[in-house]
């Protein structure tokens, strides 16, 4: 560059140089007056009080109604504050918070975190922190799902707040239309396979346009065909048990059927929070498993569908009332500094110490309870005639041959593993037995490692 | 540069226009889906021309109601404070430190040049996800967590991304022209302060770009390191409308809209004052 | 003269150095050392020497899967983006009325939400429902289910990184606005063509740019996560289970730091090597103005 163009650069230059540098401290000036000269609203209404920091999953509307348990906790007694914190983003806060020394006092979570986080004595026995007699009272109350859960190498670690249980829903319409009468659901797999066939319809190039019925989450039917993944008895994993491999055979005999690839071109690859498109209430199925809050998506979306709900029918020598539940836990962990007052909570949520008063939070959130006290309060009476087709999930809570995931502390990844084999098997890249056997060797390997995690080789 | 002809200009023109169909959809599909009932977001029926494809995309009826409420979940003027307060120190702290760390770099002489560079690299090598937490056990220790700290002092000590980028730049300068400055009785200080950054402006333009992006955009800072709802940016904000139990699309989109749209104006408006403006006044060679 | 020099660089260089001591050096470390570790996040790490790495190459066929998958992300992914990305920019460097309209929609899948371009996406591949699908479909091709497909998804998902291709182009667009007319000017006295205008004036004024975008192009795609994580979770059959996930995985859903922490090391020395490779080939191909 010669001298002449170094000239005529610099004033130019120079002259946007200031004049970027003053915006930029322009921009600095105005944020630090905005952020000092800004009092934010105060949080705590109850400034004398104990705290207690509970972290949980809800956002949006189901924060506020989250919120409002809260204050009514708040409001009921004199001793503790709830302070509650939207935590998006999975665990992965809780985690680090947890590794750092500062963990909140109460944490809504996902069932699977009970096993693997309880085998490192992260979190605090609820069965040791409650008073024995409200603990043996507490014991024999819950739904055998809702204890088995939360149950893990003779302790109990998890509160359900909410359980999920699934079922049928089906279209009374697609029955009449098909000549079946929607008043006879059938009782048994078999003829369920049966009627399947009867409801699917197809366009003239042979693509689906209604889906009769296709199975999915390999759980569940473990839990129908009288499978499981835990020998409670042997107290180890049984991935390959004989009707473990007869229930994946069966949903791959589906794929066989109806065609893998083109059920999944049918399928819409949405997310299934979608909840408004749920691909059931346009009539793209007949016949769907799902879960029970699809009854309060129901009622807000299409509240005129006609549809009805029953429990999944067992095949030949399977359970019946059977499906795989997973639920939502509050839990303690181990560094919480106040115990007491995040069990305090829980029970009132939970309907522990109140079941008539907790009755009315699980109407708004539309949830399961965890004792047969809560269902059978008055005002979750009310509810359940108020949504009739919610009783057979209420119905299903009590059956014994619930199942729910085997309690091991690799639990995390023997579900993603599982969700690989059904995929192996239904795509038809790997026979269902090979397929089980495969993950059996993975979870095996995955076990072995782990225990060196916790017992260290020399 | 000679102007094109204008068969050339129109055969450009052509293929910008081809080309950025794909990449106007996400703007028009946001916008479309913001002002949509919740049962228009996913349709399920199979369309069978593009017409029928666009009509998807026209949202019937107009729901303006969604932003009204997207903005009620969301207090909107206090995490666009926060965020903005943010994002002007990282600006600055990022930009500044990592010119002067990239002009060490590439234009003078020192022992420990090639092994502090190659460190530098060799940070942005190792995956995030193993040092997030001796990195949060850090700045607990420093008593930083629950404030911005965490999130704005790592900033005024030079970014990786941006070093590389501006060394690569500052590189491209004749080292003649320093060593006439050096022997005009010009200072370090001053070749780097009146000569390189006037010098490498487009490129600091696009290091203070893509810094405010970073910022603005930050998911796991805030959601790491902060407790207090009070203290959130609209980034970490907007994940309220995304939960484990159901999302409302509408809203989001209707936020994310109000989110982005000033961005994309800002955007258009740096891009015009820094990188054309370069084109006049930057010769070098 | 020489100390003085060494001070000034120093000095200049001090606010990375710094850094490097206080904020990124420790935590660097520490999962090097957690990597000879089984740290579970919940209690203190305790020292297992090798075992992590025995496990990693002996043990987890899903290292290898993983690896293969970054891989072939990488191979594709990488130059695709460069070579679009030079592409774009130099005729968004085109002097024609408009072209700062054109530059903010190319650069619109960037700052558009991941979240946002995420749901798109899903959308526009849904083998049904999806504009990509229905597309094929008017040409009479039935078209595939995409992410749903073992042999598609890695595509899918390259594809759509070349789509968010917005911030390399903006950075070769300043390389571009950099380069000195007078270069073109003297090209034109000599009568050159466009084409070797662009091969002899163009492209190698932009080597620094590309080699940068080259270098965080194999150090990004390595680490490759986000839309993984957000949109397949790794599947079908693990098609989609890059290293990244796999580790993530590995780290804050099997509980297992300590592994996770020796993964990121062996992807460490796989990216030093491979970035200390392209580091030697600079002299050949890059041109910096001296």
């Amino acid at each position: 560059m010669d001298a002449e163009a170094r000239a005529r650069l610099t004033p130019v230059g120079m002259a946007l140089l200031v004049a970027r540098i003053a915006s930029v401290a322009a921009a600095v000036a105005v944020a630090l007056w905005l952020y000092l000269g800004y009092t934010p609203p105060k949080r705590s209404s109850y400034p004398g009080r104990e705290k207690v920091i509970f972290w949980h999953m809800w956002t949006s509307n189901w924060a506020e109604v989250i919120n409002n348990i809260c204050r009514r906790f708040n409001e009921s007694q004199e001793r503790y504050e709830v302070v509650p914190l939207t935590v998006c983003g999975g665990s992965l806060k809780t985690l680090i918070a947890t590794a750092g020394g500062d963990p909140p006092d109460c944490m809504g979570q996902w069932e699977t975190v009970i096993p693997a986080w309880a085998e490192r004595g992260a979190l605090t026995p609820l069965d040791e922190l409650m008073e024995p007699g409200d603990w043996a009272r507490l014991r024999d109350k819950m739904y055998p799902a809702v204890r088995e859960i939360g149950t893990y190498k003779g302790h109990f670690y998890g509160l359900a707040t909410g359980m999920n249980i699934w079922a049928c829903y089906y279209r009374p319409s697609h029955f009449k239309e098909a000549g079946f009468d929607p008043d006879k659901f059938p009782k048994t797999l078999e003829e369920l396979d049966a009627i399947a066939e009867k409801l699917y319809r197809y366009d003239k190039n042979n693509n689906i346009t209604r889906i009769g019925f296709t199975p999915w989450g390999l759980s569940h039917w473990i839990a129908l065909f009288g499978g499981t993944l835990f020998d409670y008895d042997r107290n180890e994993l049984s991935i390959c048990h004989p009707r473990n491999i007869d229930a994946l055979a069966w949903m791959a005999g589906y794929s066989n059927k109806y065609g893998y690839d083109r059920v999944l071109q049918f399928q819409a690859g949405l997310p299934s929070t979608m909840e408004a498109s749920w691909p059931f209430m346009s009539g793209a199925y007949s016949i769907v498993v799902d879960g029970q809050w699809r009854i309060q998506q129901i009622f807000e979306y299409m509240p005129n569908l006609d549809y009805r709900t029953a429990p999944i029918p067992p095949p030949a020598g399977g359970k019946e009332n059977a499906c795989w539940s997973n639920g939502n836990f509050m839990i303690i962990p181990s560094g919480a500094k106040n115990k007491k007052g995040a069990l305090e909570f829980m029970s009132f949520w939970s309907g522990v110490s109140d079941p008539a008063r907790a009755a009315e939070f699980y109407t708004w959130g539309g949830w399961l309870p965890i004792t047969p006290d809560v269902a059978n309060a008055p005002i979750y009476q009310e509810y359940i005639r108020k949504f009739p087709e919610f009783k057979t999930f209420v119905d299903i809570m009590s059956s014994p041959n619930v199942q729910v995931t085997p309690p091991t502390p690799v639990q995390a990844y023997l579900m993603h593993r599982l969700g690989w084999a059904e995929d192996a098997a239904r795509r038809e890249v790997m026979s269902p037995k090979a397929a089980l056997e495969t993950i059996r060797d993975e979870v095996d390997r995955e076990l072995k490692n782990t225990r060196v995690s916790l017992k260290p080789a020399s | 540069m000679q102007k094109h002809s204008f068969y050339t200009r129109l055969a450009i023109h052509a293929v910008l226009i081809i080309l950025a169909v794909p990449f106007t959809m996400p703007l028009i599909w946001m916008i479309s889906t913001s002002l949509k009932t919740k049962e228009q977001i996913f349709p399920n029926e199979v369309v069978t021309s593009i017409s029928g494809f666009l009509a998807e995309w026209r949202p019937s009826p107009v729901r303006w109601a969604n932003y009204a409420e997207g903005l009620r979940y969301v207090p909107f003027p206090l995490y666009l404070r926060n965020t903005l307060m943010l994002c002007a120190f990282n600006v600055t702290g990022a930009v500044l430190s990592s010119a002067l760390v990239a002009y060490a770099f590439a234009k003078l002489q020192w022992r420990g040049r090639k092994l502090i560079f190659s460190i530098v690299i060799a940070t942005m090598i190792l995956p995030g996800q193993v040092t997030m937490i001796p990195t949060f056990a850090l700045y607990r220790w420093l008593g930083w967590y629950g404030t911005y700290l965490p999130m704005i002092v790592p900033a005024f000590l030079g970014n990786a991304f941006f070093i590389f980028l501006l060394r690569q730049f500052f590189m491209t300068i004749p080292d003649d022209l320093c060593d006439a400055a050096r022997i005009d009785g010009c200072s370090e200080w001053g070749i780097f302060w009146r000569m390189m950054l006037p010098l490498a402006k487009p490129a600091l333009a696009t290091c203070a770009l893509f810094q405010f992006l970073g910022t603005w955009n930050d998911f796991n800072g805030p959601l790491i390191y902060l407790n207090d709802q009070n203290k959130y940016t609209l980034a970490y904000g907007l994940q309220q409308f995304l939960g484990s139990y159901g999302s409302e699309w509408a809203l989001l989109m209707a936020a994310t809209t109000v989110f982005t749209i000033p961005i994309i104006i800002l955007f258009f408006l740096a891009q015009r004052t820094f990188i054309q403006g370069i084109a006049t006044t930057g010769s070098k060679g | 003269m020489a100390r003085r020099q060494n001070l000034t660089g120093w000095l200049f260089a001090s606010p990375v150095v710094i850094g490097l001591l206080v904020f990124t050096g420790y935590p660097f470390l520490a999962s090097l050392y957690l990597s000879f570790c089984e740290y579970d996040i919940f209690n203190p790490p305790t020292w297992v020497g090798l075992n992590n790495y025995r496990i990693l190459f002996t043990r987890d066929p899903l290292f290898w899967t993983s690896l293969k998958n970054v891989l072939y992300y990488t191979v594709f992914a990488v130059p695709m983006g460069i070579t679009f990305g030079v592409a774009l920019a130099m005729l968004l460097d085109a002097k024609i009325k408009g072209i700062s309209v054109y530059r903010t929609i190319f650069f619109l899948p960037s700052i558009v939400p991941v979240v946002a371009t995420s749901v798109l996406w899903l959308w526009l591949l849904n083998p049904r429902i999806g504009l990509v699908n229905t597309l094929l479909r008017l040409t009479g091709v039935a078209g595939p289910t995409w992410l749903g497909d073992p042999a598609w998804s890695k595509p899918s998902l390259i594809f759509m990184g070349v789509w968010g291709v917005g911030g390399s182009m903006i950075i070769y667009l300043a390389g571009l606005k950099d380069i000195p007319v007078t270069l073109y000017e003297a090209a034109l006295v000599d009568g050159a063509s466009t084409w070797q205008r662009i091969r002899h004036v163009t492209l190698p004024m932009i080597t620094p740019v590309i080699f940068f975008n080259l270098v965080m192009g194999l150090i990004g795609s390595f680490q490759y996560f986000t839309q993984a994580f957000i949109m397949t979770g790794g599947g079908p059959l693990d098609s989609t289970l890059f290293y990244a996930l796999h580790l993530f995985y590995q780290a804050f859903m099997y509980l297992k730091m300590g592994y996770a922490s020796a993964m990121a090391w062996v992807l460490f020395v796989i990216v030093v090597a491979v970035t200390a490779v392209v580091f030697k080939t600079q002299g050949r191909w890059v041109h910096y103005g001296r």
